[in-house]
């Protein structure tokens, strides 16, 4: 069987060193990875790949062994996707954009009326009230949302960029649940997030982004968190403590200006 | 095409198309209710002793009849500058603002390809400049068959209003190219918006100061010939198929953006 993901030698570079460079990462059907890296660190930009939003300036990026970016339409019909910034239209209520997601989404017949009929039930399950208008909802409720319109058309591909973003523990538990519920209906799963729970509870291994290059894989038992900070940010990161931080920070603040003026 | 896109669009749309029907119901109302053959005589000399005041308005021709009223007061300055508001809202609603806030993702997250979105998109577009010109013909029409039944001569308005239908086009294509077209958000609304109000200037500037003629033939405004497309006159309707043809490359052009461009959301 072929890969659910494969990204060959990506590269898509923004410049100043931000984007992701040289990046090969295959996933299986049925497989749940944790995408693990610091802010900045390139996730997001390897998920707008994979959703067909960026195309790679070399390299490729496959789903279900079609094109990203050329075959996105194709793609997406069995792919659910949660944005890292999550952003509605603002003249909407949870309601009419769940309603709207399910008719843009539904490619058969009884597609919008199952659509729907998930999106209740997810409703339910995160005690989500969608009837409020999107703009006037709290970070956490948006953040609910946008996991039921994920997940409402059992996608057999989950992207989901930093889900629990925003969510209470107790919503934060039941996201796992969902997760390992999906997983056990065999969906395969790539989650990007910088929390180590997170993908602890969820995720059959991890992979480690740093500056936009691939640097480790573990599996999720392997995972410590000494271990996560060290791949996630590098050891010179985790050798700076708040005790010299004051003298560090002016040598810094000095660099900074340094800079400035050479630009 | 994606129907629940389309009537997304519209939905998006239909509040500011209803307040702008209203308004200009409103003032089309009080413009034909202001027509009167003995004031019209009045204005005429007002007309004649400030002929740069009425032509800044894009009132620069003696109005004989009732349609030749409505083209003079409605369709030089206050008819083309709304089209070009007109487009620019829409540019804004249907596409540079749901790229700035991120909200385009859940459409390019949908089992819908770009030519397909593109395409509906524009389609909103053409449906609410096509129901706008038919709501202010409407207006029109009604007003005038009950202030002064019989007078209005329907067929020439009706020629006017369908250049008017390919201006409209023209305003929104061009700032949906321009919406596509430019990665920072400010400089494609501005771009297109920008030159819809250049446009306009340049047409005014042309009936205001003497010899400046030629800068208002630059516009592509221009090529709308209310008086001409009225009169029957072949090259207004020329100039109006003009309007169409430019449309149409322009919404090609912003479709083909839209398709190619990344989209960092």
């Amino acid at each position: 069987m072929g890969s659910a993901i494969e990204i060959r030698n990506a590269t898509k570079d923004y410049g100043r060193g931000r984007g992701v460079f040289d990046l090969s990462l295959t996933v299986a059907p049925g497989e749940v990875v944790g995408f693990l890296g610091a802010n900045g660190a390139g996730k997001s930009v390897t998920m707008r790949m994979l959703m067909g939003f960026v195309r790679p300036q070399s390299g490729s990026a496959r789903i279900f062994g079609r094109d990203c970016f050329s075959q996105r339409a194709e793609i997406q019909k069995s792919v659910g996707y949660l944005p890292g910034e999550l952003a509605f239209p603002g003249d909407m209520t949870g309601c009419s954009f769940l309603r709207f997601a399910a008719s843009m989404a539904a490619v058969e017949g009884d597609g919008f009326r199952l659509g729907c009929k998930r999106a209740d039930e997810l409703a339910e399950f995160f005690e989500l009230d969608p009837s409020v208008p999107l703009r006037s909802m709290s970070k956490g409720t948006r953040q609910k949302v946008g996991i039921v319109a994920a997940f409402m058309t059992k996608p057999r591909l989950l992207l989901l960029d930093e889900p629990t973003s925003g969510l209470d523990l107790l919503m934060q538990r039941r996201f796992v649940e969902l997760v390992q519920a999906e997983k056990h209906r065999g969906a395969t799963i790539m989650l990007s997030s910088h929390l180590l729970g997170e993908v602890e509870g969820t995720c059959d291994r991890a992979v480690f982004i740093r500056q936009g290059r691939l640097v480790c894989t573990a599996s999720a038992g392997e995972l410590t968190l000494d271990g996560v900070m060290g791949q996630l940010y590098g050891p010179q990161a985790l050798q700076r403590h708040w005790g010299d931080g004051r003298e560090r920070s002016a040598v810094g603040a000095r660099s900074f200006e340094g800079e400035e003026v050479r630009s | 095409m994606s129907l629940p896109l389309f009537r997304r669009s519209l939905r998006s749309l239909a509040v500011a198309v209803a307040a702008i029907a209203a308004v200009m119901a409103v003032y089309i109302g009080m413009v034909v209710y202001l027509y009167d053959p003995e004031v019209n005589e009045s204005l005429q000399l007002m007309q004649e002793a400030m002929p740069e005041l009425f032509a800044a308005f894009g009132m620069a021709n003696p109005s004989a009849t009732l349609c030749d009223f409505l083209l003079n007061y409605l369709y030089g300055f206050m008819f083309t500058g709304l089209f070009a508001l007109m487009g620019a809202y829409m540019a804004q609603r249907l596409a540079v603002g749901p790229t700035k806030d991120g909200s385009l993702a859940w459409l390019l997250a949908s089992p819908c390809s770009r030519p397909r979105l593109a395409v509906t998109l524009i389609a909103a577009q053409v449906a609410v400049v096509l129901l706008t010109v038919l709501l202010l013909w409407a207006s029109e029409a009604a007003f005038c068959e009950a202030l002064f039944p019989g007078e209005l001569d329907q067929v020439a308005l009706a020629r006017a209003n369908l250049g008017l239908a390919a201006l409209g086009l023209f305003a929104a294509s061009l700032c949906f190219a321009s919406g596509f077209a430019f990665q920072r958000p400010s400089v494609a609304l501005w771009a297109g918006a920008g030159a819809c109000i250049l446009f306009l200037l340049m047409g005014l500037a042309g009936t205001v100061g003497e010899g400046l003629e030629w800068v208002a033939s630059l516009s592509p405004f221009s090529l709308y010939d209310a008086y001409g497309l009225a009169a029957g006159e072949a090259d207004a309707a020329a100039g109006s198929v003009g309007l169409l043809g430019a449309s149409t490359a322009l919404f090609a052009a912003g479709a083909a953006a839209f398709c190619r461009r990344d989209f960092s959301l």
